[in-house]
């Protein structure tokens, strides 16, 4: 980052993917090579994205740090900003200010199993690490993906599904609410799909994001699997400016999501008042 | 019995079947008033109705929807319940409305114009039948109620509640409804660019803090205001006199003809600008095209509420 | 170093600093006293403490962090990115002792060991304030229970004090003591024992301190017990006067303007009291309820602020928030509740 935490780098759109109908993934590539060629960050560190004239908003830099021919974001039409960067085409400007908060603890998962769990458009922080890890697999155990949404058409990486479904080094496991034509994979809610899979806590990391109400009935599931706190990881949303710790509207109690997260284990959460 | 016992015993034979009363007790300073939030009989006994009791509990009454509270209204404030009944803000069987037949309340303003040194430093109010008889390092100052009327008391036509359950106090003598509507003749003679001038350096004190919308018993969509939306963006954030006058002008035009001239938004202003030549000015128009004017029964639809094919004084054709 | 300087002197200096740099004193104007750019023929207006805080001399209301110019797409250029750092300096006169203290709460937040907010240091680091002691406290003022007191210098160049015939003028910067050169200034001889004893008084008038020590722990007890801050924010009507008048309240919002190819990327103080402030884009609201706000705006000051920066709390004890509300919640109550709460449980 700049020595002004406010001022974005430039970036050119490589490339944009229709994930569904409204979300989008933008691949984007520093227009300052060096920047490009020297840029780092950790699997779980977000990134804002300027589309001038309309505002920031934050994201999650969703591609793997072992990938970094470009850098990927998913974002879900829902605002403004939104609105405008999915008018976006390859070889539009945006400016990028990242990377931005803390990463997941990735050196203590090594040599544990790993069990994602994602939902809709919360599949996006988990793909960075998921993939991250299918780039280092023999750094770590057993790997499942448990993915849900609404509908077929509501699941994002499309294009990566066969892929990850295909491998036998990963047990993906995909899910949809109800029956839907054509579908061949599970039929029903996560944290039930969960409980039904019943994947051991042994040495075991779970880390899930999606919908509030998902994250609550997931954490539930977890806990009734045997899972203790600390094995449990997730990130969170909050409404963000300064992505840096300043603005101040994303604090909990003393805890600065943008910067002490937004990375977080379910213990830390517990420690935390509540305000979610 | 004092008008304040009386008021007492009143609220006092309604507390069980209330969620709360609204009113008001002595605040930071024995100056100052704040409201009080009644829920007991031990909060009752710091009930305090003197002219420095200003704010308009009216401000509360949507807050509290789906249950059943009771409100102190002066005239000017039950003329704001009014409005918001007509326009189904709230429901008449939520709210018991006890009245106060007003003889005006104090301007914090002129107290301070009127005072050898800054408010700031009271020590103590003495409140008389009509005098403040003020302390401040040792130096005694009486003041007439009269003098430091607010400029709403003067020229009120309603001083005794429009809409009460339990009205406290002898009622006044009628008064002429356009008493006042004079009253800033003297600005409105301004020429366009004196106005101009006036409200570039006004305007230039607001910091935008929304205390005028959000104290307006009658401004209800705050929270998805229009000052702050994005999606349709009509104002920068910018604290520009434009912009801050611009602010006010989406201010009054929603208040057209709902305005109730409570004079909150002038009064909350922490840098006083005299938001009341704005409201007056618009009130004033809405009775020269409309007839209409807000808060006076519950039997007439707001002007911009309802429409005419041919409105009476619109002259849209034949101009 | 101390010195004497006239009420008249005094204005000429100011005006003075005012052909050279810009300069922020408060002025009366439409019945009220705010700080204002000086221009030539402004008066000081020493007679009550502004009723806006003198925070915008280091953290103004609006500035432009960054302007963008587009071109046209057949122009074959890209975006043009400029950095807005301000330029020149501000000296600000007759801002009280808690103004001048209670912008140092900035510090440790915009400049860290990692992050370093360049609007902000450049204005600090440009920025000279020449404060005026209290001689009496207001019946809003607490400065002394928050680790101040109406004399305090933390924060000045130069402390003055008001004494028969003008003011007595301490440096307590380098910055002041070279303007404490200027021959407006005279010898102070005996005045500075006046000025002393001024001081002494003023403190005195302030009665005992309350102590906030408990503060921080007991509002975190009281975090869940939304019964308590539905009572503490019934009369709140949840706009922004507290925050916007206080010098501590260091809250900003970024948001762009555009005007056809050109925009430009804007700072502006926010408000936590705003619903919008933490509404999210998914509709969802953290702090959906006037009780969640206030609670956080209290927490802040009193207990997240100092558990994070050495026990530090980040108010100042001028009173604004209290006197400009314009329904009266007086912030010591509201802690002072949570101190003295009894679980009846």
């Amino acid at each position: 980052m700049s020595a002004n935490p406010y001022l974005p780098d430039m970036a050119t759109v490589v490339e944009v993917i229709e994930e569904t109908p409204n979300i989008k993934s933008f691949r984007l590539v520093l227009n300052d090579e060096a920047k490009m060629q020297t840029f780092s960050f950790q699997p779980g560190q977000v990134g804002q994205l300027s589309l001038f004239g309309a505002g920031e908003s934050t994201f999650v830099i969703n591609s793997s740090p072992t990938r970094m021919d470009y850098l990927q974001f998913s974002v879900m039409r829902v605002g403004e900003v939104t609105t405008r960067l999915h008018q976006l085409r390859p070889g539009d400007q945006v400016g990028v200010r990242a990377p931005l908060g803390k990463a997941f603890p990735v050196e203590d998962m090594k040599g544990k199993n790993i069990l994602f769990i994602g939902g809709g458009i919360g599949m996006a922080p988990l793909r960075t690490l998921f993939t991250y890890m299918l780039d280092k697999r023999e750094d770590f155990k057993d790997i499942t993906l448990l993915y849900g949404a609404r509908t077929p058409n509501d699941l994002t990486y499309q294009a990566e599904l066969p892929d990850w479904l295909g491998r036998d080094d990963v047990n993906t496991v995909l899910c949809i609410d109800n029956e839907y034509p054509g579908w061949e994979h599970k039929v029903g809610l996560i944290p039930n799909i969960l409980l039904e899979m019943n994947p051991s806590p042994e040495n075991t990391v779970a880390i899930t994001c999606g919908p509030p109400i998902m994250i609550k009935f997931t954490l539930q599931a977890l806990k009734k699997l045997g899972f203790e706190d600390e094995q449990i990881i997730t990130t969170l949303e909050k409404r963000m400016k300064c992505g840096v710790g300043i603005c101040g509207r994303c604090n909990i109690g003393t805890k600065y999501v943008c910067q002490d997260g937004p990375v977080f284990t379910y213990a830390q959460l517990k420690e935390l008042p509540s305000e979610l | 019995m004092s008008q304040l016992e009386e008021l007492k015993a009143a609220i006092r034979g309604h507390l069980d079947s209330l969620d709360c009363v609204i009113g008001w007790e002595e605040g930071y300073d024995p100056l100052h008033a704040t409201p009080l939030f009644i829920h007991t009989e031990a909060d009752l006994d710091r009930l305090n109705i003197s002219p420095l009791a200003v704010h308009n509990l009216a401000t509360y009454a949507t807050g509290f929807k789906g249950t059943k509270i009771g409100i102190v209204v002066r005239g000017c404030h039950s003329r704001s319940i009014i409005e918001l009944l007509t326009e189904k803000l709230i429901e008449r069987d939520e709210v018991v409305l006890f009245g106060l037949c007003c003889d005006g309340v104090v301007s914090q303003r002129k107290i301070r114009a009127a005072l050898p040194a800054d408010p700031g430093f009271v020590e103590a109010v003495e409140i008389g039948a009509d005098e403040l008889e003020i302390t401040i390092a040792g130096e005694k100052t009486t003041l007439k109620v009269q003098d430091v009327l607010a400029d709403k008391c003067r020229i009120c036509a309603y001083p005794d509640p429009l809409l009460a359950d339990v009205l406290i106090g002898e009622k006044h003598a009628e008064r002429p409804n356009d008493v006042g509507l004079a009253c800033q003749d003297d600005f409105e003679a301004k020429s366009g660019a004196e106005k101009l001038a006036f409200w570039q350096d006004t305007m230039s004190r607001c910091i935008r803090c929304y205390a005028c919308r959000n104290v307006c018993p009658m401004c209800v969509c705050q929270d998805y205001c229009i000052a702050g939306s994005r999606d349709p963006l009509w104002m920068s954030q910018e604290n520009t006199p434009a912009e801050n006058f611009m602010f006010q002008m989406i201010h009054v035009s929603h208040l057209t003809g709902r305005c109730t001239e409570c004079g909150e938004c002038e009064r909350a202003c922490p840098v006083d600008i005299p938001l009341m030549l704005l409201r007056r000015y618009m009130n004033k128009q809405v009775r020269e095209v409309f007839g209409h004017q807000a808060g006076i029964t519950l039997d007439k639809t707001p002007p911009l509420l309802t429409f005419q094919v041919e409105e009476a004084r619109i002259k849209e054709r034949d101009w | 170093m101390e010195r004497f300087i006239t009420q008249a002197n005094l204005e000429r200096l100011a005006q003075a600093l005012a052909e050279k740099s810009s300069v922020l004193a408060p002025v009366a104007s439409g019945g009220t006293t705010t700080f204002r750019r000086l221009r030539p023929g402004m008066q000081l207006d020493f007679s009550r403490m502004a009723v806006i805080s003198p925070k915008d001399a280091t953290f103004p209301r609006n500035e432009t962090l960054l302007t963008v110019q587009r071109y046209p797409e057949e122009s074959g250029k890209r975006l043009e990115l400029k950095e807005h750092l301000p330029e020149g300096e501000i000296v600000v006169i007759g801002c009280r002792p808690c103004g001048a203290r209670g912008k140092l709460i900035f510090d440790p937040v915009y400049e860290t060991e990692t992050i370093k907010d360049p609007y902000y240091i450049r204005r600090r680091d440009g920025a000279t304030f020449i404060t005026l002691a209290c001689a009496r406290p207001e019946t809003t003022c607490f400065c002394h229970s928050v680790g101040s007191g109406p004399a305090d210098e933390t924060g000045s160049d130069i402390l003055l004090t008001a004494v028969e015939g003008g003011f007595v003028a301490k440096a307590v910067t380098d910055k002041g003591e070279q303007l404490l050169g200027d021959s407006l200034f005279e010898d102070a001889g005996a005045k500075a024992e006046e000025a002393a004893a001024n001081h002494a008084k003023a403190r005195e008038l302030m009665g005992e301190a309350h102590d906030y020590a408990s503060a921080a722990k007991k509002l975190l007890e009281r975090f869940d017990d939304m019964d308590f801050w539905q009572m503490q924010s019934a009369k709140c009507i949840s706009c922004g006067a507290c925050t916007y008048m206080c010098p501590t309240c260091y809250c900003f919002n970024i948001t762009d303007d555009e005007a056809g190819l050109t925009s430009r990327r804007l700072r502006s103080w926010d408000n936590c009291m705003s619903h919008t402030f933490t509404l999210e884009g998914s509709g969802h609201n953290p702090r959906a309820t006037k009780a969640h706000r206030l609670k956080n705006r209290v927490g802040h000051k009193f207990s997240y602020y100092p558990d994070l920066h050495q026990g530090h709390i980040a108010c100042c004890g001028c009173g604004r928030c209290i006197k400009q509300c314009p329904a009266g919640v007086d912030i010591r109550q509201v802690v002072m509740a949570a101190q003295e709460h009894v679980d009846e449980r």
